[in-house]
């Protein structure tokens, strides 16, 4: 990443501003200095990650960041951003106070930096339940107040680092808090070429303008994350382990350090990271398919092989492989990245899929095999790990029997009569549900109208006293789904309004739809529900449910009576438990 | 020096961008509403990204137009084609 971005680059950026009509993006820039060009850098880099919306950006007063965070958090912001430097925890630890710097006053500068970060901690605790927040800690260098030459650590110096590193720590566990890698800026700006003196000095703007360019793109990344790719598909031979295992046998191929194999083990490992966060790991492989299988039974793979589902070992393309692949995960090609040693594989699948990332495996190269794990870090990275991530490929796997046995029977009636389903559906007028925020912005098949909501959107519709959240969790006897559909809606005298309504796909065809309306319905005395429906590219699997009740093709403002439906034939089996807390 | 006008006039643009270009050569802080002090110290950080010198704030009084800080960079050592 980062393209370094020069000042008059990020002033042409700018010099385009978006309609007046376009939706705007707020955020809050909550630090101690001058924001000056920094504030210019981050605009142009915001503006770059949110194309189609206005940025703008509230910031506060000179040498009051907690004073800051606090007004910002109650200002109409979308997101936070808080850059802390050293003088924000004690003004002596920058260089326009003259505090002083005798050996006695450091013990006190390392008491007043606690003191300025318990108040901080509490100022972004508080802040966090009302949005997200974005942290940098600090990144210039200390000055040379220590009474130690600059090579040796002082025992002050190190009270100071370790006071900052503890708050990060602890702060980066709490929800919506997402704290910038000092490793990732490490990498990207010396430290030594970031701060300027003059221009501290002389106009309270600490960075040189690499480092305000630099910072400021990396934070933008914090604010508006890319979206994670989803799945990998992997070669076996000369990828996943070192070795043809046609050839060499089971035994004869490889992945550690005394047959030279390692960097195949560490790739081993890192799939069972990324499987361990729920990202769906697959294989695409020319070989034998009784060849694979005595290959991993081997006890000593670094990845387990109920992590990779499923295998396609033949001899056929690996593009047909690959959309096999696809269709059984039922994902798109852009969300996943497939990777192969052979130029000519990688080649043939991107021709078929242009929308995947496909990938040459470096075999061999020890460089070039470091930058790929760190590229696929940032590829598949994610903030939370939810319940669901961690069932993800269980529920897969479960989804294949389900269907088969599905397929297999008289009717539906007959098979959903004898699945052992149960739900649990929660009704809440409490927005802190951050699954139920992840599926509506997700999900695209089953859903009322393909609108996505901020944080800050979020957290405003619950201001409505008659709206209320729906979620739903699901378990059948073929394994548990997890929590997979959300209803936003708002009730009034037994009038339901509902305006969003999303459901995993992984949960078709088990009439959990049916049942979550059945419910809406029970739960409001509802004699009507109106739906704020918008046909989309994508919600075709919506349409035909709602379709299917009223019986006449679906328009924008649907709406269903509680008689019609009543009316309709289905029958439902689930186990109903409604969860009453929260 | 055409050279060094003609980043000049880029610099002058990306900090006024609603200075029509063919009035930036004769900009000044009399004639450019929106030449305040932000916008000043915005265009020396440009001027020093861009022609790689280093522009003390002490003398932003002399910085006052676009002749003005043509002399300036004239006489900091910039050649005709903007080196050092």
């Amino acid at each position: 990443m980062c393209a370094l971005v020069k000042l008059i680059d990020a002033l042409e950026i700018l010099k385009h501003p978006r309609s007046d009509n376009a939706p705007a993006f707020r955020l809050g820039l909550a630090c101690g200095f001058t924001p000056l060009h920094f504030e210019t850098f981050l605009r142009a880099h915001l503006s770059q990650r949110f194309p189609g919306k206005r940025v703008h950006l509230d910031t506060g007063l000179f040498g009051d960041l907690i004073g800051n965070v606090e007004r910002l958090a109650r200002a109409p912001e979308e997101t936070l951003m808080v850059v802390i430097e050293w003088q924000d925890l004690d003004p002596r630890l920058g260089i326009r106070s003259l505090g002083g710097w005798r050996t006695t006053d450091l013990q006190d500068i390392v008491t007043s930096v606690d003191q300025a970060i318990a108040r901080l901690q509490g100022s972004l605790s508080q802040a966090s339940d009302s949005l997200p927040i974005c942290i940098s800690a600090p990144t210039l260098p200390l000055p040379p107040l220590f009474m130690t030459s600059p090579r040796q650590a002082s025992s002050c110096e190190l009270q100071i680092r370790q006071l900052v590193a503890s708050f990060v720590s602890s702060i980066a566990e709490e929800p919506g808090i997402r704290v910038l890698s000092s490793q990732q800026l490490d990498e990207l700006s010396p430290l030594g070429d970031r701060l300027d003196v003059r221009s501290e000095v002389q106009s309270g703007f600490p960075y040189r303008l690499a480092h305000a360019s630099t910072l400021a793109e990396i934070v933008a990344t914090l604010v508006e994350p890319s979206t994670p790719k989803k799945a990998l598909i992997t070669d076996l031979d000369d990828t996943l382990w070192a070795g043809i295992l046609g050839e060499a046998g089971p035994e004869g191929i490889s992945w550690s350090l005394d047959q030279h194999s390692q960097l195949h083990g560490i790739y081993q490992q890192f799939l069972e990271s990324l499987a361990s966060v729920g990202i769906l790991i697959g294989v695409a492989s020319k070989n034998e398919r009784q060849l694979v299988d005595r290959a991993f039974e081997r006890t000593d793979l670094r990845v387990s092989t109920e992590d990779i589902y499923p295998v396609e070992a033949h001899w056929s393309r690996k593009s047909d492989s690959v959309g096999r692949i696809l269709r059984v995960w039922n994902i798109g090609a852009d969300a996943v990245v497939f990777l192969d040693d052979s130029p000519m594989e990688v080649a043939e699948v991107k021709e078929a899929f242009p929308k995947m990332e496909c990938l040459v495996f470096p075999t061999g190269d020890y460089k070039a095999f470091w930058t790929l794990l760190k590229h696929l870090r940032q590829a598949f990275g994610k903030s939370v790990v939810n319940e669901e991530d961690l069932i993800r490929m269980k529920s897969i796997r479960d989804a294949e029997t389900f269907h088969s046995v599905a397929d297999g029977s008289d009717s539906l009636d007959d098979f959903l009569q004898t699945a052992a389903a149960s739900m649990q559906v929660q009704f809440t007028r409490d927005g802190r549900d951050g699954r139920a925020f992840e599926l509506l912005n997700k999900t695209n098949q089953f859903n009322l109208n393909g609108r996505r909501l901020t944080k800050a959107e979020w957290s405003a519709y619950f201001e409505d006293p008659a709206a209320f959240l729906m979620t739903v969790t699901y378990e059948d006897k073929y394994g548990p789904l997890g929590k997979i559909a959300a209803v936003l809606g708002r009730s009034d005298d037994k009038t339901v309004q509902i305006d969003f309504w999303v459901m995993s796909c992984r949960a078709f065809s088990r009439r959990i739809e049916h049942q979550t309306l059945r419910q809406i319905f029970e739960k409001f005395e509802a004699e009507d529900v109106h739906f704020d429906y918008q046909s989309t590219a994508r919600n075709a699997p919506l349409q035909e449910f709602l379709a299917g009740l009223l019986g006449t093709p679906v328009l924008p403002g649907y709406s269903l009576s509680m008689a019609k439906f009543s009316s309709k034939p289905f029958e439902l089996f689930q186990h109903v438990e409604e969860i009453v807390h929260g | 020096m055409v050279e060094v006008q003609d980043r000049l006039i880029r610099c002058f643009a990306s900090v006024f961008p609603d200075l029509p270009e063919g009035q930036i050569r004769s900009a000044s802080v009399e004639t450019v509403p929106k030449w305040d002090s932000l916008a000043a110290v915005t265009l020396v950080a440009v001027l020093q990204e861009e022609f790689e010198v280093e522009i003390d704030l002490g003398d932003l009084p002399e910085l006052t137009s676009f002749d003005a800080v043509l002399r300036y960079l004239s006489s900091h050592g910039l050649s005709p084609n903007g080196h050092k």
